[in-house]
């Protein structure tokens, strides 16, 4: 390719602003587990409720979009599996996040389902002896796996924040991301170019 | 027991006389009712103290459900703006949930627990999803045109890194899995020589696959994401220049240390050359023995026996290579 490809990435430290004005769901959720950043947040938002969120996304004060040189990370691919013991609350979730992931423009891969998971024990029903007696349960474990092709970092940082603030309760998730780099600068040339003895005498 | 036998009287004085004592004959006895009995008058909490000290609020009753104040054309997302618990009276479904009574239908939705238990989307309807991602679009960054296919990724980013994050409730945020980082490369994307390249494959043993011409480094030693990465970015580059360095020691590789099959030198070329000697000897005299090598060597025939049997070691027995081998022993040999 002839033109060169930069990267630009964007800072979301105002990110985090707009998502918990534009969701009252924030307000009193510690966000200081997430990251750093983010940290002046949840004390801002108890301040400012959300209040005309509805009527039209109009934020309190303009939100402070900067442009930082540092480039993009890449992703050729980003597969987030969610699992939980029902699947209708999963149907929806994955409602939710291709609608979400069409709207914001990223590529969807595949959406599907591997088979559910039982575990099953059987246990003695009585505290004491009864050992014909017994009882059994089993724990479903539902899965939905969704594959994101070719997103760039911010954008990546934006969707995946966006939908684990609202994965329900009782769903976990798990991310697999694949970056791609360029070759780094010292890996291009070997640095003996001269005679490899002479180079290892002089270490 | 001489409480109770107390109380007992109590209750039979009250009763007698036709109307309540109150909280009077309690606090005389000492006794305190720890829940309504029949002398209490209308005191529902069943304190002596708090109802003197405080009047009761009287019962407010519910006003009109939400439901029946809603127009059809509402924005909803006023009414669940955020994730909250399904409330009856603001959401104008009629849904029903629960297991059915007998001869029955499922229960109604006021009141009802099931409703209230499962975690409900009301609050992200696609109308909600799209003013979510007008205010995200600003803060997401398009993908590079020119990377729009697989090759053009691996030709200009020939490194991939995957690593994984979880996300799920329990005592513990961290997850051991996180930390660990997988790097991919292929080895043709990298400047290397053939001796390089060689020298490479030889360190790194079994991370590298041959059908695919992929390096995997895969690390978990440090204690966070960083420094794995930082950590295979290092083994990559020392790696790389340790194979372009050639060692004194390099020079004693044998036969079979070699990776592929050569034919020069192998007892293959020294078979066929006696074979054609012997031929030639048959009906010939004797000559110089290193011309004649030369010449038997170069001839078309020897050529195809080497390509054939260099084949068959390098890629395994097929029919194919069979077939070639086949062929060239055949003219090698005038049958």
């Amino acid at each position: 390719m002839a033109t060169p490809i930069v990267m630009v990435g964007r800072n979301v430290g105002a990110f985090a602003n707009t998502v918990l004005r534009t969701s009252s769901v924030l307000l009193n959720v510690d966000v200081c587990g997430i990251k750093g950043r983010h940290v002046i947040f949840s004390q801002e938002c108890r301040l400012q409720r959300p209040a005309a969120f509805h009527t039209a996304c109009v934020l309190r004060t303009a939100p402070a979009i900067t442009v930082t040189d540092e480039p993009d990370m890449l992703y050729q691919r980003i597969e987030v599996q969610v699992k939980g013991h029902d699947k209708t609350v999963l149907d929806s979730y994955e409602f939710f996040a291709t609608v979400a992931a069409k709207e914001l423009g990223i590529d969807i891969g595949k959406v599907y389902e591997p088979p559910k998971n039982i575990e099953r024990l059987t246990l003695l029903k009585s505290v004491h002896i009864f050992k014909k007696h017994r009882v059994q349960y089993e724990m479903r474990t539902h899965y939905r796996c969704i594959e994101l092709s070719r997103i760039t970092g911010s954008t990546a940082q934006v969707y995946l924040e966006y939908i684990q603030r609202n994965l329900p309760e009782g769903v976990a998730m798990e991310i697999t991301k694949a970056a791609i780099e360029r070759v780094p600068e010292h890996i291009q040339n070997p640095m003996w170019d001269g005679i490899p003895n002479k180079d290892k005498a002089s270490q | 027991m001489a409480a109770s036998s107390m109380r007992t009287t109590v209750l039979s004085f009250g009763r007698s006389n036709g109307h309540c004592l109150g909280n009077y004959a309690f606090s005389l006895l000492g006794i305190r009712a720890p829940y309504s009995t029949a002398l209490s008058t209308n005191n529902a909490k069943g304190f002596p103290d708090r109802a003197s000290r405080m009047p009761r609020r009287a019962r407010r009753e519910p006003g009109e459900a939400r439901t029946e104040k809603m127009a059809d054309n509402q924005d909803w997302t006023a009414v669940y703006p955020a994730a909250a618990v399904f409330k009856p009276s603001a959401v104008p479904l009629p849904v029903r949930m629960g297991y059915p009574v007998k001869r029955g239908v499922p229960p109604q939705k006021n009141g009802n627990l099931e409703l209230m238990k499962i975690p409900n989307f009301l609050h992200l309807t696609p109308a909600a999803i799209k003013k979510h991602c007008e205010a995200l679009k600003p803060f997401c960054t398009e993908w590079p045109a020119g990377l729009d296919s697989d090759a053009a990724c691996e030709k200009h980013f020939p490194i991939k890194v995957e690593n994984k994050e979880f996300v799920s409730a329990g005592t513990s945020l961290r997850n051991p899995k996180a930390r660990v980082v997988t790097l991919t490369v292929k080895l043709s994307s990298l400047n290397l020589d053939e001796h390089a390249r060689k020298k490479m494959v030889k360190l790194v043993g079994d991370r590298y696959c041959k059908e695919t011409d992929t390096l995997t480094i895969i690390t978990d030693c440090c204690p966070v994401r960083q420094q794995n990465y930082d950590y295979t970015m290092y083994l990559l580059t020392v790696l790389y220049h340790e194979s372009w360095k050639t060692e004194a020691w390099e020079a004693e590789k044998t036969r079979e240390d070699m990776e592929e099959y050569h034919w020069e030198g192998s007892t293959s070329q020294k078979n066929v050359l006696d074979t054609l000697l012997r031929m030639r000897a048959a009906s010939e005299g004797e000559e110089d023995p290193g011309a004649v090598r030369e010449e038997l060597l170069g001839q078309p025939t020897v050529q195809e026996y080497k390509d054939s049997v260099t084949r068959l070691k390098n890629e395994g027995e097929t029919e194919e290579g069979m077939l070639q081998y086949r062929e060239a022993v055949k003219k090698l040999l005038n049958i």
